[in-house]
């Protein structure tokens, strides 16, 4: 693990609407986190993990507050630099695993290649060797909509994963998985922050999650409330 | 590259299909009427056609077909002795209608009495007494084919051929010479005088000088009857052509948009997610001009097709129906098709701007 922070989150707000109407979503958020680390923030539905994660990835902008990833201030660009954050430095997992079902699995991580510039056979040959890695040799050709939910949500790491990004942001990356499924997707995340050494931050209200994390943090109403640091589990 | 653009298209096939087929019948459309104007533009080339280059009338005559004229017989010898002259044509011509089977029929008669030193090049317009040449659209009307009979004016008349031509407004038959004097009652007198000129004389030259030699006539290139007649015809079918082309378009450019902005509606999660990982403008752009694209090239190539194939049945079995398909037509079209496809997909691109790439959140 790196010692220098990878992800710094510093004071972080987010209200939505104005007047009486006005709702604090998420409200002077500050944690750090360093490469080869996964943050898991925890807390109950309509607390702000998703706002406070769409902030990180530099899709939603803050109301205050900074948000800093391998020391590019990803809150003081412009909307027109924000779409290369997302390509560069952060790559998404999400709860419905958003795939484009009209694609098989190796295009769907091939596509994040193509949006980065990588084309032809490079970017084919890394998307394969992507989900290779990810244990989907046998499924590189099957089109998204036929794969399994954990499968699915395999491709979408596998993807995140495609443009070497220095953060990745996953959103109850688990939620919609079986026991197993879940399983195998808690180690494949595990298993590829370590490895890449890119950092990972989860939200979640999947407590089986606690298991891979470094650092857990509660968010409720919008406020952190005490961090945790869970021993290291890993998952078989 | 990814063929996100195609498979977005294919995904969906029977609907893909609807669309390039619309955009085929819109295609379809633009072309029937486009080639229908140039047939009708082409039909005063029928004096083209004829023997001889320049057409001696009484004055103000705009063309055989829309006015008549009397002339003297003798003056066919005095334009005989104009410069440049090699033979003069007696051209007796006039509507006639008459009775078949309960219809009554209307038909241009024309006979030229072709002197014996063209009836080489040009015997194809000298018939023997009795006989009569008639057009396709004549033909099919009279219900008569090449040695039935028509009854014109107490005169039966054997159908010695049948030739092109023909249309909805108008029909064309040749007569012989002697017939059409006794048949229009005008002994003596010709209606018009076509001069069959000698290579590399200028018909606008004889044209000019034939009122000097004959007092009291005027004289048209036969290229001038043909643009005379093809702009009477085609000035008023312009409008109405104008219209119809425009409709085409737009029916074909709203057929491209539709599908396009509806499988970019379908998909706006995923143009979210594409947004989300980091898809600029221009990418996704391309993916939905992509769309367009193929939707336009698939459906105008399939509709110059079935517009080959309807042209073709069409003038097979109605004879009326007289269209001239030009390739260059067929490109215009298809190229007008391709820049009201990226046109159209204007409308979707504008959706894609208002996609909020936050909405992937949500489960």
């Amino acid at each position: 693990m790196s010692a220098e922070p990878l992800l710094r989150v510093e004071d972080v707000s987010k209200t939505f609407g104005s007047g009486r109407t006005a709702v604090r979503a998420v409200d002077g958020v500050s944690f750090v986190t360093s490469g080869g680390e996964v943050t898991l923030v925890m807390g109950p539905s309509g607390s702000g993990k998703t706002s406070l994660l769409s902030m990180i990835g530099g899709i939603l902008r803050p109301t205050a507050g900074r948000v800093s990833i391998g020391g590019v201030e990803v809150t003081s660009l412009g909307r027109r630099a924000l779409p290369a954050v997302r390509r560069e430095l952060v790559g998404f997992v999400f709860q419905t695993f958003n795939l484009l079902e009209s694609l098989s699995a190796c295009e769907n991580v091939e596509i994040a290649l193509n949006i980065a510039g990588l084309r032809g056979a490079a970017a084919r040959e890394r998307a394969r060797r992507l989900l290779c890695e990810a244990g989907l040799e046998a499924r590189l050709d099957f089109n998204a909509a036929d794969l399994s939910a954990g499968e699915r949500q395999r491709v979408a790491i596998a993807r995140a994963l495609a443009n070497r990004p220095r953060l990745l942001l996953a959103d109850e990356p688990t939620a919609n998985l079986d026991t197993a499924a879940g399983r195998e997707v808690m180690r494949l995340l595990r298993e590829l922050t370590q490895m890449k050494g890119h950092a990972a931050v989860v939200v979640s209200h999947d407590p089986r999650l606690r298991r891979i994390a470094d650092t857990v943090l509660r968010l409720e109403d919008g406020r952190l409330r005490q961090p945790s640091h869970p021993p290291h589990v890993r998952v078989a | 590259m990814v063929p996100l653009a195609r498979r977005n298209l294919f995904v969906e096939k029977g609907r893909f299909a609807m669309s390039v087929a619309g955009v085929a019948f819109a295609v379809v459309l633009v072309l029937i009427v486009v080639s229908l104007y140039r047939g009708w533009s082409d039909v005063g080339r029928f004096y083209e056609r004829l023997p001889g280059q320049v057409w001696v009338s009484q004055p103000g005559t705009s063309d055989p077909f829309h006015s008549t004229s009397f002339l003297a017989r003798a003056d066919a010898r005095r334009a005989a002795s104009i410069s440049g002259v090699r033979a003069v044509i007696p051209v007796y011509a006039r509507h006639i209608a008459f009775s078949r089977r309960g219809k009554t029929l209307d038909v241009f008669a024309m006979a030229l009495a072709v002197p014996a030193s063209l009836r080489s090049s040009a015997g194809t317009y000298w018939l023997p007494r009795g006989t009569i040449d008639v057009d396709r659209v004549l033909a099919a009307q009279a219900s008569v084919g090449v040695g039935g009979t028509i009854d014109v004016l107490g005169r039966r008349l054997r159908v010695i051929r049948i030739h092109h031509g023909g249309n909805s407004i108008f029909q064309t038959a040749f007569l012989n010479a002697g017939d059409a004097r006794a048949l229009f009652g005008i002994d003596g007198l010709v209606n018009f005088l076509l001069l069959d000129l000698r290579s590399g004389t200028d018909p606008a030259r004889v044209s000019a000088f034939v009122p000097r030699v004959l007092p009291g006539t005027e004289a048209h290139t036969a290229v001038q009857f043909a643009t005379s007649f093809g702009d009477r015809v085609t000035s008023g079918f312009l409008a109405v052509v104008g219209v119809l082309v425009g409709i085409g378009f737009v029916v074909g450019g709203a057929v491209i948009a539709l599908t396009t902005y509806t499988a970019i509606v379908e998909r706006a999660r995923e143009f979210g997610v594409l947004k989300a990982i980091g898809a600029r403008g221009g990418f996704l752009y391309r993916v939905v001009l992509e769309q367009s694209l193929i939707v336009g090239v698939l459906g105008s190539a399939l509709g110059i097709l079935a517009t080959v194939l309807v042209t073709r049945l069409l003038s097979d079995s109605v004879p009326e129906f007289i269209t001239v398909l030009r390739p260059l037509d067929a490109l215009g079209v298809f190229g007008a098709a391709l820049v009201t496809a990226v046109a159209a997909s204007y409308v979707p691109v504008h959706r894609i701007e208002r996609i909020d790439p936050a909405e992937v959140f949500r489960p």
